[in-house]
């Protein structure tokens, strides 16, 4: 019998302000060039940013069970390629070489050469509400790399592992025989599977680059200063002050059971208008129950944090919070891991 | 140890085989079939939790019987399964497809293992795997549930044919090369084992044949 994950040493972790996210997907794009960009891997997207409300990636993402109820696991289900969208491809040749002055344009096809129906965050900034009280936020998934890992319990040949040293949980690729289990139990289906190599894969949290004291092409890359990193135990980092000082940094869907190790702070809201077109200081536009299901309790009184700090900045007072999460030192959201990435001696280039 | 059923099969040398597999052979149709019940594998000896949960209300193990033939030719063991299998799956494509498989187990020794954990460190198997739309026969050890070592065979070679409604799969691999020892009576052990691909079978999750069946390899 699989034997439940051994906590490791130290517990590396992220928080993501979703109120800074700019949805430009560049944190997506560094992670697709870095990671899969072999054969098996064109679907993937290990990092992937979603509008909320919305159906996310894979599509209806949070409804296919998976994680945990009362401590027994739930039965999930792994979506299609289709449901995850398929990778597309672009009729460059036509575009580019055909001298045409006609206005020719790029055109996604999916492999039948189809016009996509479905991809990653396919509902784009349509998010929800009604006008003027429409609303959306991008919400960013990666591994969460969890301390009760559905994936790595649901294994039956142990190929998923977690590191000792900063609890990254890792697959096996000599190990795996493809099973998909682990696909089935990660509640926030952040796992893929290469059918070219009959393997799952998933985000490693860069760990190569950890190792070399960098961070994460992700964490990195982030134009909007969205990502912090750290160990959970660094009593001076931004993770500890975020989640277990100032607790506004929360688990995604804690529902879920899987006690994830990324944090989000929640999406502040603009005050609704009322039928008048005035502002209705009751109410904000984003509904408070569809952020208690995404954060859990804890939201209301994160919220709140946020805006008594908020105000006393516009105050023209000090805010610990506030300067955590402005980050006006670039270097301060990385943790430990500042190091330059141009100083890693990079691996021989990789024959597809 | 498991006990061996009272079936006894032989792998007689035959003609026209050669060394390399073929499911459609007229060969084969000089040897006589065995036909092995198989039964699903115990869900409580599934090695995870989740897949326990995962499949307690829903029904493993759907392929009731599978035919079993041997033979040898110059050296080379081949065996043949076939079984039916109305709604083949003979690739992986997409997520949640899963491929029809066969398998068969052998004591490495050549003469016993616990069967129902699937060998153990003392007492490993030998197994041969095959797994539609795979690109290599798979040759692998085990020395208990989810232990499964498997390795692309060099000198496993399996071929596979799906016509009306069944499965028709050729294992060929030198004697002297076949992952489990013979022993000079000449009798080894066999078991048997298939996953339904359309029943999402994978893994632990599959029909077996619960005992070991004695086979006498000429």
């Amino acid at each position: 019998m699989a034997v439940p994950a051994k906590p490791p040493i130290r517990q590396m972790a992220m928080v993501f302000d979703l109120n800074k996210c700019l949805g430009c997907q560049t944190c997506t794009v560094a992670c697709k060039t870095l990671w899969t960009d072999t054969p098996g891997m064109d679907g993937m997207w290990w990092n992937i940013v979603n509008t909320m409300p919305g159906l996310g990636t894979p599509r209806d993402v949070f409804s296919h069970g998976g994680g945990y109820k009362n401590g027994k696991p739930v039965p999930g289900r792994f979506p299609s390629q289709a449901d995850f969208g398929e990778a597309w491809d672009f009729d460059y040749e036509a575009v580019l070489a055909s001298g045409s002055e006609r206005g020719e344009h790029l055109q996604p096809r999916e492999a039948g050469g189809t016009s996509p129906k479905w991809g990653p965050n396919w509902d784009e900034d349509l998010g929800g509400g009604e006008y003027p009280n429409s609303y959306f936020f991008y919400l960013q998934q990666v591994c969460a790399n969890c301390s009760k890992p559905a994936c790595l319990e649901a294994c039956p040949r142990t190929a998923i592992y977690r590191r000792e040293e900063d609890g990254i949980i890792l697959i096996d690729e000599e190990r795996c025989h493809g099973y998909r289990f682990c696909a089935e139990a990660c509640p926030y289906k952040r796992v893929y599977f290469n059918q070219k190599r009959a393997i799952a894969q998933k985000c490693i949290s860069c760990y190569p680059r950890l190792e070399a004291g960098v961070a994460p092409a992700c964490v990195r890359q982030c134009p909007g200063r969205v990502r912090h990193l750290d160990f959970v135990d660094n009593k001076d980092g931004h993770i500890y002050k975020l989640v277990k000082k100032w607790k506004v940094a929360l688990p995604l869907r804690p529902d879920f059971g899987v006690e994830p190790n990324v944090y989000y702070v929640p999406p502040m809201s603009p005050l609704a208008f009322n039928e008048q077109g005035e502002f209705d200081e009751s109410e904000s536009r984003i509904p408070i129950d569809y952020l208690r299901e995404m954060f859990g309790k804890g939201v209301d009184a994160a919220l709140d944090t946020l805006q008594v700090e908020r105000e006393k900045v516009a105050a023209g007072k000090k805010s610990e919070l506030m300067d955590i999460l402005i980050a006006r030192d670039w270097n301060d959201l990385l943790g430990p891991f500042t190091g330059n990435p141009a100083t890693i001696e990079r691996p021989p280039a990789r024959t597809p | 140890m498991t006990a061996a059923t009272e079936v006894k099969l032989t792998a007689a040398e035959v003609a026209g085989l050669g060394s390399k597999p073929d499911p459609t052979a007229k060969a084969w149709a000089k040897v006589a079939g065995a036909t092995i019940a198989l039964r699903p594998t115990p869900l409580d000896r599934q090695p995870s939790a989740y897949v326990q949960a995962s499949w307690k209300d829903r029904q493993h193990g759907v392929i009731p019987a599978i035919e079993a033939r041997f033979a040898t030719c110059g050296g080379v063991l081949h065996a043949r399964l076939s079984w039916e299998a109305a709604d083949p799956r003979p690739a992986i494509t997409d997520n949640n497809v899963f491929p029809d498989a066969c398998a068969l187990l052998f004591p490495t020794d050549g003469k016993d293992a616990p069967l129902e954990t699937m060998g153990s460190p003392e007492k490993p198997v030998t197994l041969w795997h095959w797994r539609a739309g795979a690109e290599a026969a798979f040759l692998g050890t085990a020395s208990g549930l989810g232990t499964v070592d498997r390795t692309k065979s060099n000198s496993l070679a399996i071929e596979a044919d799906w016509a009306n409604g069944r499965w028709t799969v050729a294992f060929a691999c030198p004697v002297n090369n076949a992952g489990f020892a013979v022993p000079n009576s000449r009798e080894v052990r066999v078991a048997f084992a298939a996953w339904s691909g359309a029943n999402s079978e994978r893994a632990g999750l599959k029909s077996h044949s619960p005992a070991w069946t004695t086979l006498v390899i000429s």
